[in-house]
């Protein structure tokens, strides 16, 4: 098995250049996709009827504590005709106890600013109960309140979370196509000979399998591992601290797609084929899957459905879940699962479709 | 030592090999002779345990190969009609890792690389990569990699195809070394009768999937003891001419070759004079004519009407 896993390697480095393609890609479309939009805040445009400069001011104040909302003050007048002249998606009302959206169109970011204003407003209500009814002037909020974080999300934007589904989908979705593309080499091996030459040799099918496969599998790790590297540490991208969580999750997703090739090499029989395939697969894949865009944004059940097949879309939600969400190796059971699920159904298919196909070639 | 029964595959409807019986004793060096697609390769697939069998046995020193496909392999050496190599990895790269595959390591391992680089005459090239090659020196590799564990038994499936006659040669000279000198049995396809003229001590005639005769060189040229082959040369060739000749009572078999035609006749029948007569009705014009021995050529032509590469 050693002897055929070293060799798949020294192939690899004669031949890196498809490796190292892909690689880039990932690099490249994440830094235009993702690392482009850079630390962008959204400005937010706030009006009071009711409130004085004052009071509105220090509203501001308490709003713009967190650095992904930029809360600037305007009138009603201003805002309406922004909006109603669609250079705005929205603006913020502020009164004494309560808020108000004007909302021109829908926008992805508004509920995650719901989400936030509310919060906002919520603990400045249960300071001010708290203050009348122990008579107390001014509370210093961080002796009072213990603050329990369970997750990033609640702290992370839309922005952020948008960014880190970038670099997630297409981290996973180039690594699909080198560990497909690499996969080749098993056809091009049963059609130049190299196969039927080793199952005349004392190794056994499965020290072969194992040997190929494992390759496959630690290229995919390799390729993910090294593009989330080079994106922490040169665009500085920032991956939590979840290592083991992330860890398996790219092994899991990487069974999954080694085994997807497993069926592609059992279904399609030349390599010619193949590099026709491949593409359709992967692309699909990743846009069924969520690498492309949210799949909250997707609201057609057929579509739904089919993503729910898809490995990719176990390999975000399990990822995102670890870097964003904090998410513990038990509360990923969903994701894990599932990926090993698939792969080991796929893998189970595809070595029947191949050994059937091995079974009606002669030398 | 090696020896099929009843050896018959079925793909779906088609029948690529029926109940071949042929074996192989200990130094032998014997060869399945036939036509593309007789079942050639699907026959000795099936014996070096590549392709399952349908029905019928391979039987290796009296057990059932397939039952322990291991202990064949072991003794095996299969060389593929395909340049079966990693043409991107030099030969030497190439032999250590099939020497390693078969359990050979270390200083052993090294020694068999270097005999066998000696022995296919790719010593000085050994660090470039296989693409490199020219089409002979790919199939010596092709051969040399299969020979690094010393197997007993050698099967080769065209080795030679697609070579210049020179390294064709330096093949065929180096197989019947390794068969004479150093006892290798040896079981060589080929649709070249020459080939297997000059290597193979019996033969099988293979066509359509079955055998159709077998036996040593000379037992099979009997079959045509009572006959002979006259090569006519023309200067255009001539339908009608072809016809008449065909109908001559002595004739058994016309085939049209590129510069003429080859007739298989009863032997002591003076065919000569009806010959040229023949060409004079139809205004064909010999241009030379001979009188030749049967060859395997002409058995297999006499046995099923068609030449080995039609």
């Amino acid at each position: 098995m050693w002897t055929v896993f070293k060799l798949q390697w020294i192939r690899l480095f004669k031949q890196p250049t498809l490796l190292i393609t892909f690689l880039g890609m990932t690099l490249v479309f994440v830094y235009f996709l993702a690392g482009a939009q850079g630390e962008q805040t959204i400005t937010i445009p706030t009006f009071s009827e009711t409130l004085s400069q004052e009071e509105q001011s220090d509203w501001l104040d308490r709003l713009n504590e967190e650095e992904t909302f930029e809360f600037i003050e305007s009138d009603y007048e201003t805002v309406y005709e922004d909006i109603r002249m669609n250079e705005r998606a929205f603006a913020l009302g502020l009164e004494e106890d309560r808020y108000q959206f004007l909302i021109g169109r829908e926008d992805m970011e508004i509920s995650t600013l719901i989400q936030y204003v509310n919060q906002i407003y919520s603990e400045e209500q249960r300071l001010e109960q708290v203050s009348e009814s122990f008579g107390i002037g001014e509370i210093n909020v961080g002796s009072y309140i213990l603050v329990e974080t369970t997750g990033r999300t609640e702290a992370a934007s839309s922005n952020e979370i948008y960014r880190m589904a970038v670099v997630v989908g297409m981290s996973l979705y180039f690594s699909v196509y080198s560990i497909l593309y690499l996969m080749t080499n098993l056809v091009e091996e049963k059609q130049t000979g190299t196969w039927q030459r080793l199952i005349f040799s004392p190794l056994t099918k499965t020290r072969l399998y194992a040997g190929q496969l494992l390759h496959y599998m630690l290229v995919g790790v390799l390729q993910i591992t090294l593009a989330l590297l080079i994106l922490r540490y040169l665009v500085g991208i920032e991956f939590g601290t979840n290592y083991l969580e992330i860890g398996v999750i790219i092994i899991c997703f990487v069974f999954a797609i080694v085994s997807l090739g497993m069926l592609l090499m059992g279904l399609v029989g030349s390599p010619q084929q193949l590099q026709v395939v491949i593409p359709i697969v992967a692309t699909s894949m990743a846009m069924l899957g969520g690498a492309f865009w949210p799949l909250e944004v997707v609201s057609n059940r057929i579509l739904l459905f089919l993503a729910e097949l898809m490995p990719i879309k176990y390999g975000i939600q399990g990822m995102m879940g670890a870097v964003l969400q904090d998410r513990t190796l038990s509360q990923l059971l969903e994701p894990i699962g599932a990926l090993i699920l698939t792969g080991i159904i796929l893998m189970g298919v595809g070595i029947n479709l191949m050994e059937r196909v091995s079974e009606n070639q002669s030398i | 030592m090696l020896e099929t029964k009843d050896l018959t595959k079925r793909f779906k409807s088609k029948t690529a090999v029926n109940q071949v019986n042929l074996y192989l004793e200990k130094g032998e060096s014997v060869g399945l002779l036939g036509p593309n697609g007789a079942g050639k390769s699907t026959t000795i697939s099936m014996v070096a345990t590549l392709l399952p069998p349908t029905s019928g046995k391979v039987r290796f020193n009296n057990t059932d190969a397939w039952k322990n496909p291991q202990a064949l392999r072991q003794v095996l050496g299969v060389v593929p009609q395909e340049i079966a190599l990693y043409e991107e990895l030099s030969a030497y790269e190439n032999m250590k890792f099939f020497g390693k595959v078969y359990g050979l390591k270390g200083k052993l391992l090294e020694k068999r690389i270097e005999e066998v680089l000696d022995l296919i005459g790719l010593t000085e090239r050994k660090k470039d990569a296989v693409r490199t090659y020219s089409g002979g020196m790919k199939r010596r590799i092709n051969i040399g990699v299969t020979l690094l564990h010393e197997p007993e038994i050698l099967i080769m499936d065209e080795p030679t195809v697609g070579i210049d006659p020179q390294s064709r040669n330096y093949i065929l000279d180096m197989i019947r070394e390794l068969n004479r000198s150093r006892g290798i049995t040896v079981l060589y396809t080929s649709h070249y009768m020459e080939e297997v003229e000059k290597l193979c001590d019996r033969v099988y005639i293979m066509d359509h999937g079955e055998i159709i005769a077998s036996g040593t060189n000379d037992e099979l040229k009997s079959i045509l003891s009572n006959e002979e082959t006259i090569h006519i040369t023309v200067q255009t060739h001539s339908l009608s001419f072809e016809e008449k000749l065909s109908q001559l009572p002595a004739v058994t078999q016309v085939s049209e070759e590129e510069q003429g035609y080859k007739v298989i006749a009863s032997k002591g029948e003076n065919l000569l004079e009806d010959i040229f007569e023949l060409s004079r009705q139809t205004q064909t014009k010999i241009t030379g004519v001979s009188l030749q021995t049967p060859s395997l050529e002409d058995v297999f032509l006499h046995l099923t009407g068609r030449t080995l590469r039609d």
